[in-house]
């Protein structure tokens, strides 16, 4: 008499929860087979329950002492190690979640992090934009309550394990988005923030430019290099010839151009972005910029932030359609 | 501050974050395009440090996406045993990750073709059987001629596998969805005998059964010109595959694109 679908699907549970207190998942596997939902991000529609039985015209197989089998699976994942073997075919042990001396990793916060983290990775990946409902309904129920604390962890671990931001779209708070802070560039020739003297004054001198409408008079550069110490004809201890810095160096370099001012007469000039300015540093990394200087964020100047991510979504869509084997369909997020 | 975060600030560069990015990005790599990509992200950031040996240069990532039950995993196509790495989630079904870029029926599909794939002795199921399905999907209708576009398009997507009107699951998937499958089929899940890992497609001896991989074939039996089972010690029956060798794969691609070129001279 082969056996019923209740009891089967009672076993199964029953290896489940066995299973289960063996990993250190054990209580996100426990607390689902009680629910019956499963801890993912998905809407319940979706739904992760095991399919009840395999499709129609399967024999009854032998059990084939499964526990054995699993038992096997489950030695040779211990033994083995995680992360990437350069040798041999074993797919590290995906069912051993790991033996970690971090006690924090049991904490159902830590594990919401992780679960969160991984469901933004994956709209960054779309480059889709998120609402805070879709964030909310992929934290298990019972640690909604906890909400402002994962998104405040999640957006840490994004910047410092990943190199990702989480923004607001817009200043409701009701949309996000995920950013690179990398500014993936592939001409290579992205720079760090303090790799040499010029970059330290570049920085201000292009949020300077960007603040004023991504046109700035010399007098106003002038004006806002005298604040920080810095005089025309002055030599500078960092910087030395500070306007042969900022006409002929940095113009040379391409980061910014030193152009007259249209039909001036006597002769005035203003400072914009360069080409290599706009194609390295983004508006939104400018804002940043302003916006740590001033002890704020970069929603803070609502205007100036609009444009930002509106050179964001160009850079974006520059980037998606220039990605070699990708079809002009393929950049288009799915509705 | 946690321990974790601790860690991560102690461990990753910008180096490690474009990688991960990028990583995710492309969602699944062979083992030469991550190689390359490496190389990349440290000529980006760091032009003047050496490059980590990509073994160490992955574990000491894993060891920080620990905590976040993420990691670098790496794995073996089934077919022709090429090693590849994605960047994989340990806490969640992985039918839930494919939901950003599927619908409701569409994820449906999948599971109906997984189910079909997972009751087969061949581990494919054909088209047609998938197609029969379509009535008894979740969510809205859909029609033999569009399930027909998905399959295709969970094959571009690198979730399955096309071969000659019959699909199974490509090795990303495996990668992904391995403690999932374990759990979701425990009757019908088959592993095989050398590296104890899940096993869709395969080879099995015909007298006691029990099943390998491809490439763990290639690897068990190379240079062994008498194959006998590991279990029963009978005479193992079907060809043998060749290992895997990186190298003559660069050569092949070298000569074909020499060809190529040389074609199209001749024009």
């Amino acid at each position: 008499m082969p056996r019923g679908q209740k009891s089967k699907l009672r076993a199964r549970e029953k290896r489940r929860k066995a299973r289960g207190e063996t990993q250190s998942l054990s209580d996100a596997q426990a607390t689902a087979a009680e629910k019956g939902e499963s801890p993912s991000p998905s809407s319940p529609v979706l739904g992760n329950t095991p399919l009840s039985s395999p499709a129609a015209g399967s024999s009854q197989k032998p059990q084939r002492a499964l526990p054995s089998t699993t038992a096997a699976a489950a030695a040779s994942c211990t033994t083995s190690d995680r992360g990437a073997k350069s040798q041999g075919q074993e797919n590290a042990g995906s069912s051993e979640a790991s033996s970690s001396t971090e006690s924090s990793s049991n904490d159902p916060v830590t594990r919401e992090v992780g679960m969160l983290i991984y469901f933004l990775l994956e709209k960054y990946k779309n480059k889709e934009p998120i609402r805070k409902a879709a964030m909310l309904k992929a934290v298990n129920k019972k640690n909604k309550k906890h909400f402002p604390e994962i998104l405040k962890r999640t957006s840490h671990q994004l910047e410092l394990t990943f190199g990702l931001h989480l923004k607001e779209v817009n200043p409701s708070g009701q949309s996000y988005t995920v950013v690179s802070q990398l500014d993936l560039n592939d001409d290579g020739s992205l720079r760090g923030d303090s790799e040499c003297p010029k970059n330290g004054l570049l920085m201000p001198l292009l949020a300077m430019i960007f603040l004023e409408g991504n046109c700035a008079t010399e007098e106003d550069i002038w004006e806002f290099l005298n604040i920080l110490g810095i005089y025309d004809g002055r030599r500078h201890l960092i910087f030395g010839d500070p306007r042969k810095l900022i006409t002929q160096d940095l113009v040379q370099e391409k980061y910014l151009v030193y152009q007259q001012v249209y039909n001036s007469d006597p002769p005035r000039y203003e400072f914009l972005w360069g080409p290599k300015a706009h194609a390295e540093i983004s508006k939104m990394k400018v804002l940043e910029f302003l916006a740590k200087v001033n002890e704020t964020v970069p929603s803070a100047f609502p205007f100036h932030y609009e444009e930002a991510l509106r050179d964001q979504e160009e850079r974006a869509r520059a980037r998606a359609a220039a990605r070699p084997g990708v079809k002009p369909s393929d950049a288009k997020p799915h509705s | 501050m946690h321990s974790s975060t601790r860690k991560a600030a102690a461990i990753m560069t910008d180096v490690h974050r474009r990688f991960l990015q990028l990583l995710m990005t492309h969602g699944v790599l062979e083992e030469w395009e991550i190689k390359r990509l490496q190389k990349h992200c440290y000529k980006v950031h760091d032009c003047n440090a050496t490059v980590e040996k990509l073994e160490d240069f992955i574990n000491n990532i894993n060891s920080v996406l620990e905590s976040l039950y993420i990691e670098i995993k790496k794995g073996v196509t089934e077919d022709d045993g090429r090693p590849i790495y994605a960047l994989v989630n340990l806490a969640t079904t992985p039918i839930s990750k494919m939901a950003t870029d599927f619908a409701e029926n569409e994820l449906d599909l999948f599971r109906k073709a997984l189910d079909l794939i997972m009751d087969s002795e061949t581990g494919f199921a054909s088209s047609t059987n998938i197609l029969n399905l379509v009535d008894q999907l979740k969510g809205k209708k859909m029609r033999k001629k569009e399930a027909e576009q998905v399959l295709q398009k969970f094959a571009q997507n690198k979730w399955l596998i096309e071969k000659e009107g019959e699909f199974t699951l490509h090795g990303r998937a495996i990668l992904e969805m391995e403690q999932y499958i374990r759990e979701t089929y425990p009757d019908s899940v088959k592993i095989c005998n050398i590296c104890h890992s899940l096993l869709i497609q395969g080879q099995s001896c015909e007298t006691c059964g029990i099943r390998m991989h491809l490439p763990c074939v290639a690897k068990y039996f190379k240079s062994n010109s008498e194959p006998r089972c590991p279990h029963c010690n009978d005479y193992w029956p079907h060809e043998i595959p060749e290992v895997f060798d990186p190298e003559k794969e660069r050569e092949a691609g070298i000569s074909k694109s020499n060809r190529r070129s040389l074609r199209s001279r001749q024009h």
